[in-house]
C-alpha cells in the first residue's frame, strides 16, 4: 500500500470522519491509518505491514446511523461519511505457553493441548471470537474442533489468521483463540509434515552426495 | 504518462486470441540499461564520508548515510544499562531465527524491535522458500541459478552456503510449526522461480511469510528471549577497541534512552522500501526505512551494491491507495502471461524479475501500457487465463491475490490486474562472512540488511532462505562468542570520528539519521515521542 497521500486525488469525494476522536476530511479512498496521515495527525503505534497481514492496526469502527461498532483492521478499513474509528492498544500477552519440544508424541498432543489451554473446553459459546475477526473466520468452532483433539481441522479454519488477538480480547473465558488455532497448526506440523522429497535430499546432504563445485571447476 | 486508454485497451485484451511472444529486440544487459531505474543516471552519486568513500550510492541511500547522527554523548547522561550477552535488533524472520538459536546454545539474549515483534517483510512474503528438494534438482543448480540471476556479482562462498543449508532451513521451519502445501502423496509442492532451471521454491499458498512468522513468534515467545516491542535503536555503541558492544534505545513507551550493553550484536533491520528510491511505490512493510545500514556504516561496516535494488514486476498498479502492493511472482509462476495494452504479450514472464521490470517500463514509456490517467499507467497480469488453463487454482493457492482482488473490487478470476513494477528488495548491504559476520568486530547482519548473496538481482524464494540460513548461522557464532571478557568502556565515541568526517566533506547537518519512520508518519512533529529528538 501506498503512503503517499498528496496525491492527484483532490478532485475525489471528500468524507469527513471520526478517528481516535479527531474530526477528519479526507479522501474517500484512503484507509483510516492513510486518512489520519493525510490529516497532519502522526500515528506509529499500531502500524504495521499496512497490507493486512500484520494484525497491527486494530481498530473500532462504527458507520453511520448503526449503532453497532466492529473490530476491523485500520489499513483495511475506507473511511466514510459518519465513520468512527477508535484505535486499540494491544493487550497483555495471552498466559499460556509451552514447548512444542515438551510434547514427546502425537498420543500426548491431546493431553498437553488440555494442560496448556485448560479454558478451551469451557467455552460458553458466546460467539464473541467470530464476531470480533476481522478476517471471518470461524473461531469458535476452531476451539471446539481443538478442544475434541480435531487439530488438523482445527488449524485449517485459522489459515487467514494475523494474531491481530482480536479474538484474545473478546473472549471471556480467557482461552486466546487464535493460540489455540496456532498451536493446532503447528502441532499438525510438527508430528505430521514428514515429505518424502525433502527427507530424500536430507538424506543425500548427509551422505555426502552433493558437493558443490566452482565455477572456476573447483570444489567450493 | 502515455499509453493506450483503459477501455481501449480493455477491449483489445477481451478480443482474446492465442497470444504468442513478440521477438524480443534487446538482450537483457541493453534493456536493462535503458530502462531500469538502477541505471538512472542522475540517481546515483559517489559517497564522500565512511568505509565506501568514492563507491557510487543510491542518491537518497546516500543522504542518509552521511547524515548526522540523532543523539550525543549529553543525551546519555543518566541512561539506564541493561546487560546481554547477544542484542538482536530487529524482530523478522532473520531476528528471530537468530534470537531462537542464540537462546538456545545458552546466550541471554534480547530483541529490540522498532514496531511489534513480527512486524517485517517476512510478514508479507508471498512466493515461498527455495530448496533444492526435487529429483532433477541440485544444490549445485540452486547455486549456479542464484549467481546467474544476480548477474554473477553475487559472492559465491555465501550463495554455497545458503543452498547446502536449504533442505534443513525447511526442515528447522517445519520443527517451529511452520507448514507447507504438500501434494497427495505428503510431498512438498514446489514451483518455479523466474530465471531458474527448476522448480525449487515450496510455499504455503501465497501465505509463505505469514505462516513462517505465525509459527516463528509463537517460537520466541514461548522462549528466555527477552522481546523489546517499540524500541527502536537510534545508535550502535562499541568499546575502547572498536568492538561492537551494544545499542542506544529510544523508548517509545517513556521516551527515554536506554542503553543496552551485549558481548555481540545482530542487526536485523530489514530493507529500504520505504524510502521510495526514484519516487517508486513500494510493496515493504511500514518499518523498511534502511535503518541498519546507517547504523553499521557509522561503525565503521563495509558495505557493498548501494546502487542496485529489486523493483518487483508486479506491483499493483490501480487503485492508487494500493499501488505497489505486491502480487506474488507465484501468480506469473502459475501461467499467467503479461499483456500491453495492445493486448500483446511482450516478455517471458518467468526471466528474471529486473528483465521482466525493465520489459513493463520499456511498454509503458513507448507508449504501449494501459493509461488510467496523467500519473498511472501499467501492464494487464492475467489471471484470468491461469483460471481458464486451471480451473480453481486461484482461491486454492492464491488466496491472497484473490483477497487483494475483492480489496479492488474485481474478481480476478474474470479481470485481469493491473500491475506496475514496485520497489521490493535491497539487493546489497553489508558485507559479511559465512556466519553473517561484519567487517566490525562483534557485529552480525543478516537477512535483506546483508549483502553478498543475491548481486544485483534475487531470485523468489532466495530472501525468505536467507533469512533463515543465515540468522542461524549468525546467531549460533554471536552465542558462542558472548563468553568473552567484558567490555572495559562501551560509548558512541564513534560519533565525534563521524561528525569530524562529515565537517570536513563539507556535508549538510540538518539530515539526522536514522530514518525510523516514514515521513508520512509524521513522527517527528508527534510531542508524544519527544524522546526520539535531539534536546535543544
Amino acid at each position: 500500500m501506498t503512503d503517499r497521500h498528496d496525491m492527484s486525488e483532490m478532485d475525489e469525494k471528500l468524507v469527513n470522519v471520526k478517528i481516535d476522536g479527531k474530526a477528519i476530511t479526507a479522501p474517500a479512498s484512503l484507509s483510516a491509518i492513510q486518512a489520519l496521515w493525510y490529516a497532519g495527525y502522526p500515528r506509529i503505534k499500531s502500524v504495521g505491514c499496512l497490507e493486512g497481514v500484520c494484525g497491527s492496526c486494530r481498530v473500532l469502527v462504527r458507520r453511520a446511523g448503526n449503532p453497532e461498532v466492529h473490530t476491523q483492521l485500520g489499513c483495511q478499513t475506507l473511511i466514510e461519511e459518519g465513520m468512527q474509528v477508535m484505535f486499540l492498544v494491544f493487550p497483555r500477552p495471552t498466559h499460556h505457553t509451552y514447548k512444542l519440544e515438551d510434547i514427546s508424541s502425537s498420543w500426548e498432543v491431546q493431553t498437553k493441548f488440555h494442560q496448556i489451554f485448560p479454558e478451551a473446553s469451557r467455552c460458553r459459546e458466546c460467539r464473541g471470537c467470530n464476531a470480533s475477526c476481522p478476517k471471518g473466520i470461524d473461531v469458535m468452532r476452531g476451539v471446539e474442533l481443538a478442544s475434541k483433539g480435531r487439530f488438523r481441522e482445527a488449524g485449517e479454519l485459522f489459515v487467514e489468521c494475523v494474531m491481530c488477538d482480536l479474538c484474545l480480547t473478546a473472549c471471556p473465558e480467557l482461552i486466546a483463540p487464535n493460540h489455540v488455532g496456532l498451536f493446532s497448526r503447528r502441532v499438525t506440523a510438527y508430528f505430521h509434515t514428514r515429505p518424502s522429497n525433502l527427507i530424500r535430499r536430507l538424506e543425500g546432504l548427509q551422505r555426502g552426495k552433493f558437493e558443490l563445485i566452482n565455477r572456476d571447476g573447483k570444489p567450493s | 504518462m502515455t499509453g493506450i486508454p483503459y477501455s481501449e485497451a480493455l477491449a483489445h485484451y477481451q478480443s482474446a486470441k492465442p497470444r504468442s511472444l513478440k521477438a524480443s529486440d534487446m538482450a537483457t544487459d541493453q534493456l536493462l540499461r535503458a530502462f531500469h531505474p538502477d541505471y538512472r543516471e542522475d540517481s546515483l552519486l559517489s559517497l564522500r564520508v565512511g568505509p565506501n568513500q568514492g563507491d557510487q550510492c543510491h542518491r537518497q541511500l546516500a543522504e542518509l548515510l552521511q547524515a548526522d547522527a540523532r543523539i550525543d554523548e549529553a543525551d546519555l547522561a543518566g541512561a539506564s544499562i541493561v546487560k546481554t550477552d547477544v542484542l538482536v535488533i530487529g524482530g523478522g524472520g532473520a531476528g528471530c531465527a537468530a534470537a531462537l538459536i542464540a537462546e538456545q546454545s545458552g546466550a541471554r539474549v534480547i530483541m529490540a524491535t522498532k514496531l511489534r515483534l513480527g512486524d517485517s517483510n517476512t510478514v508479507m512474503a508471498e512466493g515461498g522458500i527455495q530448496a533444492s528438494i526435487e529429483r532433477g534438482d541440485t544444490p549445485q543448480m540452486h547455486l549456479d541459478d542464484s549467481l546467474k540471476a544476480g548477474h554473477y556479482k553475487g559472492d559465491p562462498k555465501l550463495v554455497a552456503k545458503m543452498v547446502m543449508d536449504a533442505p534443513d532451513v525447511i526442515r528447522w521451519l517445519i520443527q517451529q510449526g511452520m507448514q507447507f502445501d504438500l501434494n497427495e502423496f505428503g510431498d512438498l509442492m514446489t514451483r518455479r522461480a523466474g530465471g531458474t532451471s527448476a522448480d525449487r521454491v515450496v510455499y504455503y499458498r501465497d501465505y509463505t511469510g505469514l505462516e513462517m512468522m505465525r509459527a516463528l513468534r509463537e517460537s520466541v515467545r514461548n522462549s528466555k528471549i527477552d522481546v523489546w516491542d517499540y524500541s527502536p535503536v537510534v545508535e550502535l555503541m562499541s568499546n575502547e577497541s572498536g568492538h561492537c558492544a551494544g545499542a542506544v534505545i529510544s523508548n517509545l513507551k517513556d521516551c527515554s534512552y536506554v542503553l543496552i550493553e551485549a558481548q555481540s550484536v545482530i542487526l536485523a533491520t530489514g530493507g529500504i522500501g520505504r524510502m521510495h528510491l526514484n519516487g517508486f511505490p513500494t510493496s515493504n512493510h511500514f518499518g523498511a526505512t534502511g535503518d541498519g545500514l546507517v547504523l553499521a556504516y557509522r561503525l565503521g561496516a563495509k558495505l557493498r551494491d548501494l546502487d542496485s535494488f529489486q523493483y518487483h514486476p508486479t506491483g499493483l498498479a490501480y487503485p492508487q491507495h494500493l499501488a505497489g502492493t505486491l502480487i506474488t511472482e507465484g501468480v506469473r509462476s502459475a501461467g499467467a502471461q503479461l499483456l500491453n495494452g495492445l493486448g500483446e504479450r511482450f516478455v517471458d514472464e518467468l526471466k528474471t524479475r529486473d528483465h521482466v521490470s525493465a520489459a513493463i517500463l520499456k511498454e509503458c514509456a513507448e507508449g504501449r501500457g494501459v493509461r488510467l490517467d496523467e500519473n498511472t499507467a501499467g501492464v494487464w497480469l492475467d489471471t484470468p487465463g491461469v483460471e481458464r488453463s486451471n480451473p480453481g487454482i486461484l482461491a486454492e493457492r492464491l488466496p491472497k491475490l484473490v483477497e487483494l482482488g475483492n480489496k479492488c473490487g474485481i474478481n480476478p478470476a474474470e479481470m485481469p490486474l493491473l500491475v506496475y513494477p514496485t520497489l521490493h528488495y535491497q539487493n546489497g548491504g553489508v558485507v559479511i562472512d559465512e556466519h553473517g559476520h561484519s567487517t566490525v568486530p562483534g557485529l552480525y547482519c543478516v537477512g535483506e540488511v546483508s549483502g553478498g548473496i543475491h548481486g544485483r538481482n534475487r531470485i523468489m524464494g532466495n530472501a525468505l532462505l536467507e533469512v533463515i540460513s543465515f540468522g542461524r548461522r549468525a546467531g549460533l557464532q554471536a552465542a558462542r562468542m558472548s563468553h568473552g571478557r567484558g567490555h572495559k568502556k562501551v560509548t558512541i565515541g564513534h560519533l565525534s570520528k563521524l561528525r569530524r568526517e562529515l565537517a570536513v566533506a563539507g556535508m549538510p547537518m540538518e539530515i539526522k539519521g536514522p530514518m525510523l519512520f516514514p515521513e508520512c508518519a509524521k513522527f517527528e512533529k508527534d510531542a508524544d515521542y519527544e524522546g526520539f529528538r535531539r534536546k535543544k
